[in-house]
């Protein structure tokens, strides 16, 4: 590959998946997505080689790489490492520069997320060491009624009625979950309770930063339909049709500052 | 599934027809007639879920129907909203306060003061047609945000999210911040942040550590009660004498022996005369707050205490009670354990302190009524320190015979929580009587787990 | 260069459990006391030894407090009672009796658990909640001569006042060279840390009062010699942090670990483990009761209510200390169930954004299991202002390029 061309990387190592893009110049070049393992070192670079395979790169022709996500402390790939708050909001901004909040439900954790114009974060909030509102929890429900996690959001868009669920807690969530089932609430009921439960949270976050338009969703579990539509209910806005996976965004933004780093760095040709 | 719904059977209604009007604070009257007209057409037609059967949220699948109280209270309930609402319109002032307090100083300004719980229900009450899951639903939200507004670990949120941003007309927040709940201590001033910048704040600053025998303490509390007055007045326009409040003293006086005479009544009983959820709601009819209207409580807190005694003599017992019980006495903050479904795994809640210490605290009405009042209620038994308070209840509990004693706080109910363990152990070296913690799950309705654990305490008794 | 009598300071405190055992051998009494409105000079007067208990970030501790006093008690009490069940920590093991005070409830709550469960001797000092009423300082006064006579019938000695007028003036003494030394600090060119001074400050909890004065003196003019001339004032790169909320007390570095980890630098703080206690106390009257209310006059504990936002103190006082330490951004601190904090964490923040000032709230307890999560907000906070400073024109620079 021919040294004049610019490509920098950025890859998000979460707790449910590792995640890379590459970029060149002002697009994207390549992506890599795959299931996180036991060792984040390693999802991060399965990812990265990913999308340089596909790319038909190798990492020599990278000139800059930036980590973020849990695994970026121990991510001996990266020159530098920088929090998926910071990521997300300048990967949302590259994509959509008039998205000014982000929703951005990951595995672990759910952050709301505000911008300015620049894709320079204003002001943030994560929900605090509690599954509720992540992949995670998701993931649990699924296992109770025994259907795929990317189904459940259409199921709850099926429902006829919404069974309040009164714990968030994934633990609690599970056992009433369980008594709901037993007392004969239809699963699809339920599960639309869920939805509107954690989106009833996620709009409870947005009251510590505010929101404002345009809305992104990112986040693993922003592929789930039910999701959205509960979270657009909740927080009475309309939310942007992403134009990639809006998993990757956070690599994306990886990626962007990568670039940033490399032309303050002088190694941009 | 489909939703089952109660309905008050026409078989007792010749009945009930023969009992006692309500009078209420303006002078008017409602006759049994209209009552019972609202409970069959208007209130099911307003309020369906409230007759949805659904034992998991205490709704029970039959009641009482032969115990007219036990009607009318639910009818208080039912009209509460629009009774507020009216009340507004005609002027009057409305204060919000704390569970657990007296009401004499509100009352003597001629202000109705709402405990968290009512407020809500005031606020709930003005939509209509809700099911359970609607209305359920639709509390979570308000509650969700006013988390946010305030804290996570807040469980009251001292009907914040109602007064500052659910519109409704409450003129005062003024609670006496007794010791019982730490939220609405800290909440208070959670309302200088509100988009609602007509609502007056104060203070009734009750002085801590057991202060009674501390006549500056009293004074300072005395003082306290002047002020809340001044403040009621400013908002209300009136001027409040010291008459006004002695005359409220003895009309709270009346309503604290009527309610002291009826629990003993229904303790000297050796067969229950009514189930643990009518009990309760005529019991603490006593403190004349629970219906946002004092007269209107007064008259069916008499009528009440007069059936109770009718159904202790002639030995009834009361709707969905088992043979023999268990007797649990409950201890804790504002939260009980569901009185349906305990009743049917064999037990029965004979008494609760915390709807109990103020009650039964009588005002001594010779001399100043203020620093009488103060001086009564620096004196609340569930407000000292561990062994005075664990020794009043086990006289509670020696006179209620419990069998059994749960202290159950919710979720972030600090100052409870923190000392239920020793007021157990004192209960326990002293009585023997087994006890039992239980922490309710904040924003749980269900309590699946909660019940399990209370039933099997059922069952070791 | 390191400042030599931080050293000698550290070494003192070492040997301070054992001095405290010795004094009690020799007759004295050691007083620990707990709360934010204790007037320790009483104590002092009194001619016992204060000691502040005040220990913190142990997680063990918290669950063996949590059988006694439930886990709905703050993080911060819930330890302190694990620490007297346990009673390993050399400085409970020294206390004779404890001084609690009620200016929060869950403060005054422990004082009956402790005295319950661990048999302690325990004096309360009621604190009123509507302090700034006339009555309340009538009654307040009333509460100093109480405490102050429940102190002398365990000292066995009426309080002299002429004893009061020196622990007075000592204290005095010591809160000025306090604050001398705390602008060094936020200079330019720091030569002692915030982190350093925040240690000097709780060092002073325990160790004997003149000592401690003298050693305050000789680090001021240590410090006035590396730096004679210290200004406060932004350095390029800097991220200015300023630390408010629930006290961090000795045993806890966790969050102020990470702030340092991730390249965040405190200049100041308005914590009651911290600076704020040191804060305009004025001493108008040399008797208990006009110690006890120059406490109180102080800042006022979040504990206590202030009903009207405009004027509140609390808020005044943290506008001014952040635009004396040129800070440029508040992490908020809330230990878990302690609602003083909690409760106005939102409110801060509001109020805050009004002056362009950004807050990050970290919510937390003593275990390490949210170490990560922490890490990662404080971490895209500090990146926030940075970014706030530089990436804004290096986005300019691409832009042009
Ligand atoms: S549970 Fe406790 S803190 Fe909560 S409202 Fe009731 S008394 Fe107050
Ligand atoms: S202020 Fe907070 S940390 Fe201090 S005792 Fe009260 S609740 Fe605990």
């Amino acid at each position: 590959m021919s040294l004049s061309r610019n490509f920098f990387a950025g890859v998000d190592v979460g707790s449910l998946a590792a995640k890379a893009v590459i970029l060149e110049d002002g697009k994207i070049y390549a992506t890599g997505l795959v299931p996180s393992g036991v060792n984040s070192v390693e999802s991060g670079l399965t990812a990265l080689n990913l999308a340089l395979g596909s790319a038909g790169l190798k990492k020599e022709d990278l000139k800059y790489i930036v980590g973020t996500g849990y695994g970026r402390v121990s991510a001996p790939y990266a020159n530098k490492a920088v929090t998926e708050i910071t990521c997300h909001a300048k990967g949302a901004n590259y994509l959509h520069p008039t998205v000014r909040t982000i929703i951005d439900m990951g595995g672990q954790d759910c952050k709301a997320i505000r911008i300015d114009q620049d894709g320079a974060v204003v002001d943030f909030a994560m929900n605090d060491k509690c599954a509720a509102g992540t992949g995670r929890f998701l993931e649990v429900m699924a296992g109770v009624f025994n259907v795929k996690l990317d189904d459940l959001g259409a199921i709850a868009l099926s429902a006829t009625d919404t069974v309040p669920m009164s714990s968030t807690c994934t633990v609690f969530a599970e056992s009433e979950t369980i008594s709901l089932v037993a007392r004969g609430e239809k699963p699809e009921n339920i599960l639309n309770g869920i939805h509107h439960s954690i989106a009833n949270r996620i709009a409870g976050l947005f009251s510590r930063v505010g929101i404002e338009s345009d809305v992104f969703f990112s986040g693993g579990v922003a592929k789930n339909s039910g999701m959205k539509t509960a979270i657009e209910q909740a927080l009475k806005v309309t939310i942007v049709k992403p134009e990639i996976d809006p998993q990757l965004i956070g690599a994306l933004g990886a990626a962007v500052i990568a670039r940033n780093f490399a032309k303050k760095e002088g190694l941009w040709v | 599934m489909g939703k089952q719904l109660f309905r008050y059977s026409e078989a007792n209604k010749e009945k009930f027809l023969e009992s006692d009007n309500i009078t209420f604070n303006d002078g008017s009257v409602v006759t049994p007639e209209e009552i019972w007209h609202y409970l069959t057409v208007e209130g099911p037609e307003k309020y369906p879920g409230t007759f949805e059967i659904n034992l998991y949220q205490g709704n029970r699948a039959s009641r009482d129907e032969t115990l007219p109280t036990s009607l009318k209270t639910h009818y208080l309930g039912l009209t509460f909203s629009e009774r507020m609402e009216r009340a507004k319109d005609k002027g009057k002032s409305i204060a919000f306060i704390q569970g657990g307090q007296a009401v004499d100083p509100y009352t003597a300004a001629d202000t109705i003061a709402l405990r968290p719980f009512l407020v809500g229900q005031w606020y709930h009450g003005r939509e209509h047609g809700n099911d359970i899951n609607k209305s359920v639903l639709r509390r979570k939200q308000s509650k969700e945000k006013a988390f946010h507004d305030m804290s996570f670990e807040a469980c009251q949120t001292g009907g914040y999210e109602h007064i500052q941003s659910g519109n409704l007309r409450v003129d005062v927040v003024a609670p006496y911040t007794v010791l019982r709940c730490s939220d609405v201590s800290y909440g208070v001033e959670a309302h200088r942040h509100g988009p609602n910048k007509e609502v007056k704040l104060f203070n009734v600053d009750y002085p801590l550590r057991y202060q009674a025998s501390k006549p500056w303490a009293v004074e300072y509390f005395a003082q306290n009660l002047r002020r809340l007055v001044k403040t009621l007045d400013e908002v209300s326009g009136r001027k409040t004498t010291e008459d006004d409040l002695l005359k409220a003293i003895k009309l709270h006086n009346e309503g604290r022996r009527l309610g002291t005479e009826l629990a003993e009544l229904w303790w000297s009983a050796d067969i229950p005369p009514t189930n643990s959820d009518d009990r309760l709601s005529l019991v603490s009819l006593a403190n004349l707050d629970m219906h946002g209207d004092v007269q209107a409580s007064l008259s069916v807190l008499k009528e009440a205490r007069n059936i109770i005694a009718e159904r202790v003599k002639n030995g009834v017992k009361g709707h969905a009670v088992t043979d023999n019980p268990k007797r649990i006495f409950i201890l804790g903050s504002c939260v009980g354990i569901n009185d349906s479904r305990s009743e049917d795994a064999g037990a029965i809640v004979v008494g609760k302190d915390d709807q109990w210490s103020h009650c039964s605290s009588l005002v001594e009405e010779e001399g100043d009524p203020f620093y009488n009042l103060a001086k009564a209620t620096l004196e609340y038994p569930y407000e000292q320190s561990i062994e005075k308070r664990a020794e009043w209840t086990i006289e509670q509990i020696k006179k209620s015979r419990a069998d059994g004693v749960i202290f159950i706080h919710n979720w972030g109910c600090n100052t409870q929580a923190a000392v239920a363990r020793p007021i157990l152990d004192v209960i326990k070296r002293e009585t023997g009587i087994p006890t039992y913690i239980q922490e309710r799950d904040l924003h749980g309705l269900q309590h699946e787990q909660e019940q399990n654990r209370v039933n099997a305490f059922i069952e070791m008794l | 260069m390191p400042i030599k009598t931080l050293e000698i300071i550290r070494k003192r405190l070492e040997e301070r459990p054992a001095e405290l055992q010795t004094a009690r051998q020799n007759g004295q009494k050691v007083v620990g006391w707990v709360g934010y409105n204790v007037p320790e000079e009483i104590i002092h007067a009194l001619g016992f030894i204060p000691v502040r208990i005040a220990v913190g970030g142990d997680d063990r501790l918290v669950e063996v407090g949590a059988r006694y006093a439930s886990s709905k008690t703050c993080v911060f009490i819930r330890e302190i009672v694990g620490a007297f069940a346990e009673n390993q920590d050399p400085y409970i093991q020294q206390t004779d009796l404890l001084a609690f005070d009620a200016t929060c409830l869950q403060n005054y709550r422990a004082a009956e658990v402790i005295e319950y469960f661990f048999k302690k001797d325990v004096v309360v000092l009621a604190v009123p909640r509507n302090f700034d009423w006339d009555e309340a300082k009538k009654y307040f006064a009333h509460e100093a001569n109480e405490f102050t006579r429940l102190l002398e019938e365990r000292a066995g000695a009426p309080l002299d006042s002429a004893r009061l007028a020196e622990s007075v003036a000592l204290y005095n003494d010591i809160r000025e060279t306090l604050k001398s030394i705390y602008t060094f600090q936020a200079s330019r060119d720091n030569v002692i840390s915030w982190e350093e001074v925040y240690d000097l400050i709780q060092a002073g909890e325990l160790l004997d009062k003149k000592e401690y004065l003298s050693l305050l003196q000789q680090t001021l003019a240590e410090l006035k010699e590396l730096q004679p001339n210290p200004v406060i004032e932004a350095d390029d790169g800097d991220s200015r942090l300023f630390i408010s909320g629930s006290l961090i007390p000795r045993g806890d570095r966790k969050l102020i670990g990470i702030i340092k980890s991730v390249g965040g630098r405190i200049v100041g703080d308005d914590l009651w483990s911290g600076i704020l206690p040191h804060l305009d106390l004025d001493i108008k009257e040399i008797s208990p009761a006009g110690v006890a209310l120059a406490y109180l006059n102080r800042t006022p504990h979040a504990a206590l209510p202030y009903l009207d936002l405009e004027s509140d103190r609390r808020l005044k006082k943290l506008h001014e200390l952040l635009s004396t330490s040129k800070a440029q951004g508040v992490i908020y601190h809330t230990l878990r169930y302690c609602d003083p904090f909690t409760f106005k964490a939102k409110e801060t923040k509001n109020v805050l954004a009004k002056s362009g000032i950004p807050l990050l709230e970290i919510h937390t307890e003593y275990a390490g299991s949210d170490y990560e999560a922490m890490k990662t907000r404080v971490e895209a906070f500090v990146e926030m202002i940075r970014i706030k400073a530089e990436f804004v024109e290096e986005e300019a620079l691409l832009a042009n390029a």
